[in-house]
């Protein structure tokens, strides 16, 4: 059943993703969604399929595209069309589900409004003691700070945008933006790679968890994947954000489960973290505890340690790790090396290792060009094994290209070609002077032929040619009859 | 001063000792692409004289040197170890080898561009007055040619002996130098010099008790580049003296050589623009010089 309310938008469709991004979807989400809700409006996009673990009678789904709640509505759930404002402020709701943010509930019909007065008209419709699920895109978020300029979509007639100052900027600021409006947060989540389709969610518990770090990292890494051109590489920065304790702070976007009621406990049925479509518990048994294999190994480039970085790619490559990225194996206090990432060829494996390696500004540790398969056949050479660049498998075509990466290259390339330039030079001079040698020792030879123990010399060594000779034409003259 | 492929590569015959750890023909090495350090150094384990030309790298024994190297502005530098050190490691002391005796001193040498100034009796003396085992004397070889400095070490009743020329300019090169020397230093249980050189560092790593006492002597218009010889008393300390903890001696010899930084051949051979095994048309024909 659908209820036009307003502002409805009647040729538009957020949930098909071709007016801006697509609609809050992923597994990840869906741990947040199997308890028991009671009377429930999911305002904004949300995937259908992440809905279906809600009972539909007790769902209200409020979208501004007419497509959409049309769609929404054949799934036998209920829909209001229109703009949020439009909407009757009555406390009806146990619980409001706003995992896409509070940009996308007002349509283009509707003066623009704040993130504060979209929060509020949300609060207007819970109850007390009701349930608040709500994503908040970080505006400083590791998605941000890698971003290229782009082109606004047709969604964004206005811009969330960091100078509002109706809009809490940073985590901190939110909770305690959340806790001034009676809000009392019970867990909240920093999600990567984004609000739209989160793979990983990690509470600040599991944060707190030092022992942890290499399982997050790897996890980060999977979820940042970049697959658009960026300023700089996203793993690099989110992994990095993990290891300084910032993986909150520069997450993409935050998921905050919080209560009206003062008195509510925190919702034990939700996880600590779901990674890659699992969730974890604390004290998180499933969750290997020690530092990424790359960490360390690059820990070791940076104090110039390469024994034990030989050690290190030695142990990998002898187990049945392998074929595993170094980012995604943790290594244990026992040396024991846990895969985190199904194992492919091992040195596709090496290969993504140098290809870090030489990202995190490391190949100046070899005399080599820095270049990903000449690196992998030194790594291989440090673990003892005999390996040409030409048999190391070639690179899967890059998605994207980091533009920190491509000045860092261009300035390489400038270098190496002055390098050999100058080598070039040398060769050169090198080349006359052994040239001038060559005729100096030719033009001696030729004296020394003429005078005559020269001579003789010539006669004794034609002597014994043509006997050389003679003896080979008797030897084939034997052989042949 | 000629560069790149560097003839003092060659010197001692480090490239052959290499070559060899690396499975290639010893008798011929490869080119070596790049400065291979030839000596103990205080400085950037390079020689004074040395031109360089951009890019091409440097291959230096310690981190301790890679990191003063660094400092002092040089680029491309890599630690490799020093060619005495995989001597040592292929070359392993038979564990029966003859008991050791004596001790083995190497007098501070001049090279082919600056003469020695000092008095050989006066050394001679403290030698006798310090050792009480059989004494050998190594000279360099512009020394051991000098027939009045030899004779000087004869009269003292001690054993005079040569390791080998050093080479240069790919000419009278010595690929049997370190083994001699290595022979010579086993036979000795100390290994002693007026100067803190090379030849201790070697002796201490191949398991002599190492010294260093006497007249440190001068070279004609020594330079005292990188604080010279009172940098090395003041900074290496614990390796000047009569009786020294070898222990520490041994600590620091490991370092000082790389010994603890080897590369594995397939590094190694990478590393240095070796060719592989498997590329190497003379493969077959490839073997170790017999000795």
């Amino acid at each position: 059943m659908t209820t036009l309310i307003g502002g409805e938008m009647l040729l538009w469709s957020d949930l098909d993703g071709s007016r801006g991004r697509g609609p809050v979807s992923g597994d990840a989400l869906g741990f947040l969604l199997s308890q028991p809700f009671g009377r429930t409006l999911v305002a904004g996009p949300h995937a259908p399929e992440l809905l279906e673990a809600l009972p539909p009678a007790q769902v209200t789904v409020l979208a501004r595209g007419a497509a959409d709640a049309e769609l929404l509505a054949t799934r036998g759930l209920t829909v209001v069309c229109g703009s949020l404002e439009k909407m009757a402020a009555v406390p009806a709701y146990d619980t409001v589900i706003a995992l896409d943010g509070l940009d996308r509930l007002h349509s283009a019909e509707a003066e623009p409004h704040s993130w504060t007065e979209t929060l509020d008209l949300l609060l207007a419709v819970l109850k007390p003691g009701g349930r608040l699920l709500l994503g908040v895109e970080n505006l400083f978020g590791i998605h941000r700070l890698t971003a290229l300029p782009a082109t606004p979509t047709d969604a964004e007639w206005t811009v969330p945008d960091d100078h509002d100052p109706q809009r809490p900027a940073g985590h901190a600021r939110l909770l305690s933006h959340l806790a001034r409006r009676g809000l009392h947060v019970q867990r909240d989540y920093a999600a990567y790679p984004g609000l739209s389709s989160p793979t990983v969610l990690l509470s600040r518990e599991i944060q707190a968890d030092a022992a942890l770090a290499g399982a997050l990292e790897a996890a980060v890494a999977t979820a940042v994947q970049p697959t658009t051109d960026v300023l700089i590489d996203p793993v690099r920065l989110a992994t990095a954000a993990v290891r300084n304790g910032l993986a909150t702070a520069l997450a993409p976007a935050w998921v905050v489960v919080a209560h009206r009621d003062p008195g509510t406990t925190a919702d034990a049925a939700l996880p600590d973290a779901v990674i890659n479509g699992r969730e974890f518990r604390l004290p998180a048994a499933g969750l290997p505890r020690g530092r990424t294999l790359e960490d360390h190994l690059l820990a070791a480039a940076q104090r110039r340690d390469l024994p034990t970085m030989r050690d290190l790619l030695t142990t990998w490559q002898s187990s049945p790790s392998a074929g595993v990225p170094a980012a995604q194996i943790v290594l244990g206090d026992n040396a024991e090396l846990t895969a985190l990432a199904p194992a492919a060829d091992p040195l596709t494996a090496l290969r993504a290792f140098a290809a870090s390696a030489i990202a995190g500004g490391f190949a100046p540790l070899w005399p080599i060009r820095a270049d990903e398969a000449e690196l992998t056949a030194v790594l291989a050479g440090m673990t003892g094994r005999e390996l040409e660049p030409s048999e190391v498998p070639p690179a899967d075509k890059p998605g994207a290209h980091a533009v920190g990466d491509l000045l860092a290259d261009r300035d390489r390339l400038t270098r190496e070609l002055s390098e050999a330039k100058a080598k070039h030079e040398w060769y050169e001079q090198m080349l006359l002077r052994r040239e001038a040698e060559l005729k100096r020792v030719r033009q001696m030879n030729a004296l020394l032929s003429a005078t005559v123990p020269g001579k003789a010399a010539t006669t004794l060594v034609g002597g014994l040619r043509a006997g050389k000779r003679a003896m080979r034409s008797v030897v084939r003259r034997t052989r042949g009859s | 001063m000629e560069c790149l492929v560097h003839h003092a590569n060659h010197y001692y015959g480090h490239s052959h000792v290499l070559a060899r750890y690396c499975g290639l023909d010893d008798t011929d090495p490869p080119r070596l692409h790049g400065y291979l350090q030839h000596g103990w150094n205080i400085g950037d384990g390079m020689a004074p004289d040395h031109e360089y030309v951009p890019g091409v790298p440097k291959f230096v024994w310690s981190e301790r040197v890679r990191r003063r190297a660094w400092s002092l502005g040089r680029r491309e530098v890599y630690v490799v170890g020093s060619p005495w050190a995989y001597l040592l490691a292929m070359e392993p002391e038979p564990a029966d080898a003859p008991p050791r005796r004596g001790t083995l001193f190497y007098p501070f040498h001049g090279w082919e561009g600056q003469h020695i100034i000092g008095n050989h009796e006066g050394l001679i003396e403290e030698i006798r007055a310090t050792e009480e085992g059989p004494v050998t004397v190594c000279l360099y070889w512009q020394e051991y040619r000098d027939k009045r400095v030899r004779a000087t070490y004869e009269r003292a009743g001690f054993r005079v002996i040569c390791h080998g020329y050093r080479g240069g300019w790919w000419k009278d090169l010595d690929p049997g130098f370190l083994y001699r020397q290595l022979a010579e230093q086993r036979r000795h249980s100390r290994v002693a010099s007026n100067r803190l050189c090379s030849a201790i560092m070697y002796g201490t790593l191949a398991g002599c008790e190492p010294a260093v006492y006497g007249d440190p002597m001068q070279l004609e218009r020594e330079k005292s580049a990188f604080g010279g010889q009172a940098r090395i008393v003041r900074e290496w300390s614990d390796l000047h003296g009569a009786a020294l903890d070898v222990s520490v001696a041994r600590r620091i010899a490991t370092a000082e050589l790389g010994a603890d930084r080897l590369l594995p051949p397939a590094e190694l051979r990478r590393v240095l623009g070796w060719p592989s095994l498997r590329h190497d048309p003379d493969f077959e024909l490839t073997g170790v010089l017999t000795r």
